[in-house]
């Protein structure tokens, strides 16, 4: 008895002491700095001087009547986030189909695919610019060397640059969806794919008849984690200025806007309450998104 | 339907799905060689050239970022910068999610959903409150600044991830141990950390990766051109390509940033592939 007392003890010292490291900095430098947001998003402040000017929910009001936010920076993040990920989730779906069958290669194929996701943003960016250039661009001059030259576009186009980064998100995020979904599909299980494969049922409706509803719960991990990350989306967007200047308007998202207007860029603007305010929305935004995925998503659990 | 024509159907189906397989394949490789090809070659040849073999090799454009352009710099701030952050984080994030995944307690399921709600934050939200409480200690604008935030962000994935490796470890080795009369604490340094360390490794991996490409943070927490790592150095190189038009160098920057993560994700890509899986395919 006076030993399993000993043993309680000692466990509840090590739960403490285990824990107090990682509680103690994810208070300090993320939780507080999380709920200070809310407080700051409520001043009009340079962040440099002490004197923090209470507006209320001024702000917000203001950010309401920002046309420039919510035509540009918002609509290029429900751009990224919707038409993005319904692309990507698509070639991701026809993808996983492929690579659920016995295709050889499959391993080599499966890193292939995740690749993109371990570059450096920064440099996808510079890539990307390089593919999409007017004058010497490699799309143009394929299309060229393959005697399209009818298709050629100036990619870069204000009209459609928004267009041309998100193909090239979709190349940089497909893999990462595709790997998660396709390691929950290689857990289905063969007795089942045999049954139908037997009655005549063809690869393409296994996949969607049978193994997707059975990776339902890891699919909308997937989805949850896409509405995370696109609205979060920074570096790619933000190289697209070419490393000097702010970024043109089709690659001004929520997440740049906020930079933008705290930070700034050759000018500075230092507006850190109204940026903040900017925060809380891109916070809101995710909260909305996570929240819309567990109610479509939700479903009861599948027994198998 | 009638099962010929559904079968027409899916098999030109799976041929378009394996055509876009091999395209999407073919275009990564692709650009990937384009880049080294690019970097290998003079900036004339790459203009009047774009799709040749460089014709003679131009090694001179991996020397010229270190020494004109001080990448060397960049390189060295990130290794120092992504190593410490990483060993920190996955010692700390170890110790958390062996407790919240192996010890029954009271209050351990609120503790858990705590570091969940981190993974739904946008750091954009906490950036400028982050960037302040820097400044008031003085810290800002330093490498111990962005160590600090990557160490503190990256908890909460780390946690679930490292979380996934543990709780998959049979219950029987504590009751064993207990029985044994081995301490808690001896439990878990000489039985269930060793079990566990293909976790520490996923994460380990996982959070160089995505250190080692980290932009926002580093724009933001470092003042000091000499403290740049290297995201934020290709960045500003990228700025001097205007005044310069050094464009094969940048190419050849673009691929020293690219080959610690393509060295690491060739070794270990079915770690990092089956631990990222394994947090999200493990309910």
């Amino acid at each position: 008895m006076k030993n399993s007392k000993a043993t309680r003890k000692s466990t509840r010292m090590m739960i403490i002491l285990f824990l107090a490291p990682a509680v103690l900095l994810y208070c300090f430098w993320f939780i507080y700095p999380t709920i200070k947001a809310f407080y700051v998003s409520l001043f009009d402040w340079n962040g440099f001087t002490a004197d923090m000017n209470f507006v209320g929910l001024d702000n917000f009001t203001e950010l309401m009547g920002d046309t420039a936010f919510w035509t540009v920076a918002a609509k290029n993040s429900a751009i990224i986030t919707f038409v993005g990920g319904l692309i990507i989730f698509a070639l991701s779906f026809v993808i996983c189909a492929v690579l659920s069958t016995k295709i050889r290669g499959k391993k080599f194929f499966r890193a292939l695919i995740f690749f993109p996701a371990v570059v450096n943003p920064i440099a996808v960016s510079i890539l990307w610019t390089f593919i999409y250039n007017n004058d010497w661009g490699l799309l143009n001059s394929f299309l060229s060397l393959i005697g399209l030259e009818s298709w050629q576009q100036v990619w870069m186009d204000p009209s459609r640059l928004t267009w041309a980064i998100l193909v090239a998100l979709i190349w940089m995020y497909s893999g990462f969806y595709c790997v998660i979904l396709l390691a929950a599909l290689d857990r289905v299980p063969e007795n089942h794919i045999e049954a139908a494969t037997l009655e005549g049922a063809s690869e393409f409706i296994i996949f969607f008849k049978i193994k997707l509803p059975m990776i339902w719960n890891v699919l909308a991990t997937a989805l949850t984690l896409w509405c995370i990350n696109s609205i979060k989306e920074f570096a790619l967007l933000y190289a697209w200025g070419g490393g000097i200047d702010i970024p043109p308007e089709g690659a001004i998202n929520m997440a740049v806007r906020m930079y933008i207007t705290a930070f700034g860029k050759r000018l500075p603007v230092y507006r850190m309450g109204y940026a903040t305010a900017m925060g809380v929305v891109m916070f809101i935004a995710v909260a909305l998104l996570v929240f819309i995925v567990s109610k479509v998503m939700k479903r009861d659990k599948l027994e198998y | 339907m009638n099962t010929r024509l559904s079968k027409v159907i899916s098999g030109t189906g799976t041929f378009f799905a394996r055509l876009l397989l091999y395209v999407w394949s073919a275009f990564s490789v692709f650009s990937f060689c384009w880049i080294i090809f690019g970097s290998l070659k003079t900036t004339k040849e790459l203009f009047k050239d774009a799709w040749g073999f460089p014709k003679e090799i131009q090694w001179e454009n991996y020397i010229k970022i270190f020494t004109e352009y001080n990448l060397g710099i960049n390189l060295w701030n990130s290794i120092f910068i992504v190593s410490i952050s990483v060993a920190l984080i996955v010692a700390v994030s170890a110790l958390a999610a062996y407790i919240l995944s192996r010890v029954i307690f009271k209050g351990s399921g609120a503790i858990n959903k705590f570091f969940v709600f981190g993974m739904g934050v946008p750091f954009q939200l906490l950036l400028i409150p982050l960037f302040f409480q820097f400044f008031q200690i003085g810290i800002v604008g330093t490498k111990t600044s962005l160590i600090l935030a990557y160490v503190a962000l990256s908890l909460p994935f780390s946690i679930f991830l490292i979380q996934g490796f543990f709780s998959s470890l049979p219950s029987v080795l504590e009751e064993a141990a207990a029985i044994d009369g081995c301490s808690p604490m001896r439990t878990f340094f000489s039985i269930m950390l060793p079990l566990g360390k293909s976790g520490l490794v996923t994460a380990a991996i996982f959070n160089f990766i995505s250190l080692w490409n980290e932009f926002l943070l580093a724009l933001t927490f470092i003042s000091d051109r000499a403290d740049y790592p290297l995201s934020v150095g290709l960045y500003s190189l990228q700025g001097s390509m205007q005044y310069t038009g050094d464009w094969v160098s940048l190419l050849a920057a673009l691929v020293v940033i690219t080959v610690p993560t393509l060295i690491i994700y060739m070794l270990l890509s079915r770690q990092i592939i089956e631990g990222l899986t394994m947090g999200a395919v493990k309910e």
